[in-house]
């Protein structure tokens, strides 16, 4: 049975830090984006000032409207298109800013040099008071410092057994999320998060005002977020380089005798397993080359250096 | 199954202990429900009847099937010495079969099992699934009343309600009147546990016993009406619950919600003009919300009533049709209706069941919840660390 999705509550800030995402695999499957803070989200609740939204794409027949939420924590794009025809209708709605709750599914865009840009697809909309609002904020908070607690209990090695869990009244999936967390996103500072939410406590006890108008400045309604560097690959050992300096000898040796000027890819791999490479090797070899961008593949199965 | 070995002298057992073999079992039981049938025989297409119910000793309620019964005096309530039955496994849980082997006798009630009390294991309420029965169990009567209903072509009462320990609450069905009243404490002796709505329910008939004990442990009946909201994505886990208490924020309506139309006789809502058990009716117009509740641990569904719907929307089923009569699409009222909850905090309690869309509660009260804005800011702050 498929249970419907909880609204995880998070912080705008939370959501510009997450860039992991689990895909569903299978009919039908959900989809989740892994926040470094234990939440492992499909549907989320957010709650913040809504600004004016502004039309994307030409297409009428395809109306898709986008409007920026800020809350004291940051900012985050809220969409909706025509299949979300009521919570469209609420975005389109709004001429000022306001305070504003939303319930939706969390998206996650990649362009193509690897930056996300992470937005809620808006299934319910409303105009909240601020009251109301500041409600929603004190449950976010204390949700994701109840969250924030668990990594770090987790990350100390001293998970809640399930029996624990239940009797302190942790969701389980909360700690399956947790770990999760930890997993991809090891080295994140999560006391630094947990002092940013700060500005939210502020605003909960009605110390700030709404989040102005302006919101901070930031070039585009989305928010732009490199994804986390990736470490570097240990460089080749001695016996990786002779290797490497086998295959290339013979890949030139190939394609100098064949027709098209390309080294078959069979071919090559049955001499360099007569000099005494065995396949896994060669084709680690090959595919550090490959990624070295010493040798590229054009054509399937046709080899050259690049 | 091959014959038994003649020389073995049966061994009389309690049902609760009955396995597979191929030894030959005796034993005395009370025929709890009873059906008559036939089937056809493929070889020469005769009639072959057959008995087939359940039979209980107080211990265990086992299936049975009794091939070529007596005409007649076999009913619900007649006792049985049962000599050399078979017992076969249908889905993990063991059956019996009377065949022409096996020697059956009305027996008298004294020669059932003596079920002493003291010997019963003790449960808790969490305890208990179905098809659980011989044990013992002390609770206290939340809520009880009795109910008419039609079984076959006969009425009777049942009595209807909730009992609680301290480990949590179960729905009470009792068949026989034991005078119970609202906040006692008991010991209930010889009932069983069976599924209802997905949700297990404790039977009592005239077989159980009750006694009045002190219950100092026991909660208080007050108890389960003031207890403090449980995270809904345990409620899930739990598969609902007899007396729930959830708080969350409304992220949704599910259909049909707002002005809807039922039977006006069974009280099912009417599509198109026509009811699923009494064909084409004139619908009743009646207001309902379909309310999903989610804490951020996980959603149910909440069927409110029209009591509770006119009171969280503000809006009357009489203002309803009139806004319908200037407006004519029942879609803007569902619209309006989401609109006036979405992201209200709600408490609810009730009684709560799974089925393949997750928990729906049945309430019995839905409260609005205030927010005190400062004590929740003060309770945060100390959280958030040290430095700036």
């Amino acid at each position: 049975m498929a249970r419907r999705e909880a609204a995880w509550r998070v912080t705008a800030r939370e959501l510009e830090s997450s860039l992991e995402e689990e895909k569903g695999t299978g009919e039908r499957a959900a989809s989740y984006l892994l926040s470094p803070f234990g939440a492992r989200m499909n549907r989320v609740l957010v709650a913040g000032t809504l600004l004016p939204a502004e039309p994307i794409g030409r297409d009428e027949a395809q109306a898709f409207w986008r409007a920026r939420l800020n809350d004291p924590t940051g900012a985050v794009a809220i969409t909706a298109g025509s299949f979300q025809p009521r919570a469209m209708a609420q975005l389109r709605a709004a001429t000022h800013p306001r305070s504003a709750l939303v319930v939706g599914k969390v998206h996650l865009y990649r362009d193509r040099s690897g930056v996300g840009y992470v937005s809620v697809r808006a299934e319910g909309l409303r105009s909240v008071s601020e009251n109301e609002e500041r409600a929603a904020l004190a449950e976010i908070v204390r949700q994701t410092l109840d969250r924030l607690d668990l990594v770090e209990r987790i990350e100390k090695g001293a998970a809640p057994s399930e029996a624990e869990a239940r009797s302190e009244g942790i969701p389980l999936g909360w700690i399956a999320a947790a770990r999760e967390s930890l997993r991809r996103y090891p080295g994140v500072d999560r006391a630094a998060f947990r002092r940013e939410l700060r500005s939210a406590v502020r605003r909960v006890a009605g110390e700030t005002q709404p989040v102005p108008s302006a919101g901070p400045p930031s070039p585009s309604v989305t928010v732009t977020r490199a994804p986390p560097p990736r470490p570097p690959p240990p460089p080749p050992t001695a016996a990786e380089r002779d290797e490497e300096s086998v295959f290339l000898d013979l890949l030139d040796e190939v394609s100098e005798v064949s027709a098209d000027g390309y080294a078959d890819l069979k071919e090559l791999l049955t001499r360099v397993a007569e000099r005494g490479l065995v396949a896994d090797r060669a084709e680690a070899t090959l595919n550090r080359l490959e990624e070295e961008g010493v040798v590229e593949e054009p054509i399937v199965g046709k080899l050259r250096r690049a | 199954m091959p014959p038994a070995a003649p020389s073995a002298p049966p061994t009389e057992i309690r049902l609760k202990d009955l396995g597979i073999s191929a030894a030959p079992i005796e034993f005395v039981a009370r025929i709890v429900t009873v059906e008559r049938r036939e089937v056809t025989r493929r070889s020469d297409g005769s009639r072959r009847p057959l008995l087939s119910g359940l039979v209980s000793d107080g211990t265990a309620t086992v299936r049975f099937t009794w091939w070529d019964p007596p005409r007649d005096g076999i009913e619900r309530g007649t006792v049985l010495r049962v000599v050399g039955a078979e017992v076969r496994e249908f889905r993990g849980r063991p059956e019996l079969t009377f065949s022409w082997r096996t020697r059956i006798a009305p027996a008298s009630a004294v020669e059932m099992p003596v079920l002493d009390p003291a010997q019963l294991p003790r449960r808790t309420v969490r305890e208990l699934t179905p098809p659980d029965e011989g044990f013992q169990i002390e609770v206290r009567v939340v809520r009880i009343g009795p109910r008419t209903v039609t079984v076959g072509e006969e009425r009777r009462v049942v009595h209807d309600g909730l009992v609680a320990d301290a480990t949590g609450a179960i729905a009470l069905s009792s068949w026989s009147d034991f005078g119970l009243a609202e906040g006692e404490a008991i010991r209930i002796v010889g009932g069983y546990v069976r599924g209802f709505r997905g949700r297990p329910q404790l039977v009592l008939d005239e077989r159980s016993t009750v006694a009045r004990i002190e219950g100092h442990d026991l909660p208080s009946p007050g108890a389960w009406l003031t207890a403090a909201p449980t995270p809904i994505a345990r409620i899930e886990d739990d598969g609902g619950g007899a007396a729930l208490t959830a708080e969350g924020l409304v992220v949704g309506l599910l259909p049909p919600s707002g002005l809807v139309y039922r039977c006006p006789t069974c009280h099912r809502s009417v599509k198109s003009g026509l009811c699923r058990i009494h064909g084409e009716v004139n619908g009743q117009p009646d207001l309902r919300a379909r309310i999903v509740l989610d804490d951020g641990t996980g959603a149910l569904t909440v069927n409110a009533g029209r009591a509770d719907t006119e009171r969280l929307w503000g809006v009357t089923l009489d203002e309803c049709r009139a806004r319908l009569r200037e407006q004519p699409d029942p879609s803007l009222l569902e619209e309006q209706l989401l609109h006036a909850l979405l992201g209200r905090r709600l408490r609810v309690r009730g009684s709560g069941s799974k089925d393949d869309f997750g928990v729906t509660v049945a309430p019995d009260s839905i409260e609005p919840v205030d927010v005190d804005l400062e004590a929740a800011a003060a309770e945060l702050a100390p959280r958030l660390g040290g430095g700036s």
